[in-house]
């Protein structure tokens, strides 16, 4: 009996899918995550496919190898408009290039590998201990007692820096994680040094990917464009990212209802999206969303909100956005909303305000047909694109996150947008 | 003869447990040394995860063994109290100077700040 009984039950569930996403791989995550026969996963061990959705750049592969080998057997990967890893181009390994196609096929091959039709990835790395077993010491870990020594071939952690909070050091913890860390933005990855749960240290090692804007956004900075569309793509993207924050307090309801809202944005009416959005606002403060997930930290100093700009610069209380300066959403009654204290919560409350005014300008220029009025400078959900696009930011975190609790940094960074905007439209 | 039926129970029950164990997993190829890594989304540590680490509600443990080790002593104290009389008050009032110092102690130590 090559496949136990379980394993047949486990192919007639949903598919468990980690996403490992490249460049302009979100669109495809997005789909996946409303897909009703798909459960996207936060960690391979949970997974039977690994499914690889955009491009990933050659300095990265080695990352993904390791994602890849920790998926348990048996196990197949999907690659979507992205080219395989060079070892299993000769295992045959299924690319799908059509958006349309993919939860089929995910479906698919996660049945077929579990009752054994389809041939399991193999493994890329070489099975043996990273760090061999030495037998010194006095339990083996290379040392005299509890301390010193290499225990597997790697160092203990010793507190080379004071603790940050109350003076207590404590044996610090060093590692690298992304740039396939299912809880920050695509690409991203950072050298992290925790001391207890307190960043001690926060160095970018790789930049997160660029993102693809709706390609109304670039429409709008070529030519005349219609306000109605432009806000809805907007409240789009902000539904978008609050998704992956609700993802992350531990919501996983209230983040699938922003992503059903955000992908009615652009079929349903806007008297509908309001409605929806209002009741959805409600529950989000009856879930306690503000008081109880968001931390009042994460505080951008001026110098940082400017160079960030859009919502989050707006957020720590700088007014600007290049709507004002618009004829079209002038006319339209438009004004710049903003907050103070420019924290994780003021930035929330900035965006779902922002969503709210968004919705209400888009409801006003759908009965004027009102368009934009000046090209060549247009307000994006992550800020103003005059004359280049805006860059990315990660940088900041380093100077932002030391200090603050794991959980707080991890919230601060959902809360921000560092990634910046990729050349390319979203398709 | 009871101590052998209780060790045939252990037996059968410690067999049952773990041929219920290997039973699903005997096709099983072992986890390789990649896949038993922690995940950190493609990156790795550098340091051991055997490290030390502050224990946040560790004052408050010690002032709960404080508090719990006086009412142990009060029970029976309280038994014998009406027959000893003074000599009891004051062994007890003794007792309780000691505790103190620990409570002292804890205060000291920030134990009533709730942080």
């Amino acid at each position: 009996m090559a496949v136990s009984w379980l394993s047949r039950l486990a192919a007639r569930g949903p598919a468990t899918v980690f996403p490992a996403l490249g460049m302009q791989g979100e669109e495809a995550f997005y789909q996946l995550a409303l897909h009703p026969e798909i459960e996207l996963v936060d960690s391979p061990r949970h997974a039977s496919l690994l499914l690889v959705a955009g491009g990933v750049p050659p300095e990265l592969h080695e990352p993904l190898r390791r994602v890849h080998d920790q998926l348990p057997a048996p196990f197949t990967t999907l690659w979507y408009q992205s080219e395989p890893l060079l070892e299993l181009q000769q295992a045959g390994v299924v690319r799908v290039d059509s958006l349309e196609a993919l939860p089929d096929a995910l479906v698919d091959a996660h049945r077929k590998v579990l009752r054994g039709e389809l041939g399991v990835s193999p493994r890329l790395l070489v099975d043996e201990p990273p760090n061999p077993w030495r037998g010194l010491g006095d339990d083996g870990h290379g040392g005299e007692g509890m301390m010193g020594g290499v225990p597997y071939g790697r160092p203990m952690a010793m507190p080379p820096t004071q603790d940050l909070r109350d003076g207590l050091a404590l044996d610090t913890l060093t590692f690298r994680l992304g740039p396939f860390f299912p809880l920050w933005p695509a690409g991203l990855e950072a050298e992290v040094i925790l001391q207890g749960d307190i960043v001690q240290q926060f160095s970018v090692q790789s930049r997160p990917f660029p993102r693809a804007m709706s390609p109304v956004f670039f429409d709008a900075w070529e030519h005349a464009m219609s306000i109605a569309r432009l806000e809805r793509a907007r409240v789009q993207y902000h539904l978008r990212a609050l998704f992956h924050a609700l993802h992350l307090a531990g919501l996983p309801d209230l983040a699938w209802r922003a992503l059903r809202l955000a992908e009615a944005c652009d079929r349903q009416t806007i008297t509908a999206l309001e409605k929806g959005f209002k009741d959805f606002e409600r529950c989000l403060k009856r879930r306690g969303f503000f008081a109880l997930h968001l931390p009042t930290c994460g505080t951008l100093n001026t110098e940082h909100a400017e160079a960030l700009g859009g919502f989050a610069a707006r957020a720590a209380g700088i007014e600007g956005d290049a709507r004002r300066d618009d004829e079209g959403y002038r006319r339209l009654g438009f004004s710049a909303i903003s907050q103070q204290a420019g924290d994780t919560q003021s930035r929330w409350r900035q965006r779902l305000a922002e969503v709210a005014q968004s919705l209400t300008l888009a409801a006003r220029a759908q009965q004027n047909d009102a368009v934009t009025a000046t090209t060549g400078v247009v307000e994006t959900p992550r800020g103003v694109w005059r004359d280049e696009r805006p860059g990315d930011a990660s940088a900041l975190l380093e100077k932002l996150l030391p200090g603050l609790e794991w959980g707080e940094a991890l919230a601060t960074i959902a809360s921000l947008d560092v990634a910046g905007v990729s050349q390319w439209a979203r398709p | 003869m009871e101590l052998l039926a209780l060790l045939i129970v252990l037996l059968i029950s410690l067999g049952g447990g773990l041929l219920l164990q290997w039973w699903p997993n005997r096709r099983q190829p072992m986890a390789t040394y990649p896949q038993r890594a922690p995940f950190l989304g493609g990156g790795w540590p550098d340091t051991h995860a055997w490290s030390r680490y502050h224990l946040r509600y560790y004052p408050m443990t010690l002032l709960l063994i404080a508090f719990e080790m006086e009412m142990m002593f009060m029970y029976p104290w309280a038994v014998v109290y009406v027959e000893q009389g003074m000599k009891a008050v004051m062994e007890m009032g003794m007792f309780l100077a000691i505790l103190c110092v620990g409570i002292l102690y804890g205060w000291r130590e920030g134990v009533f700040k709730w942080q």
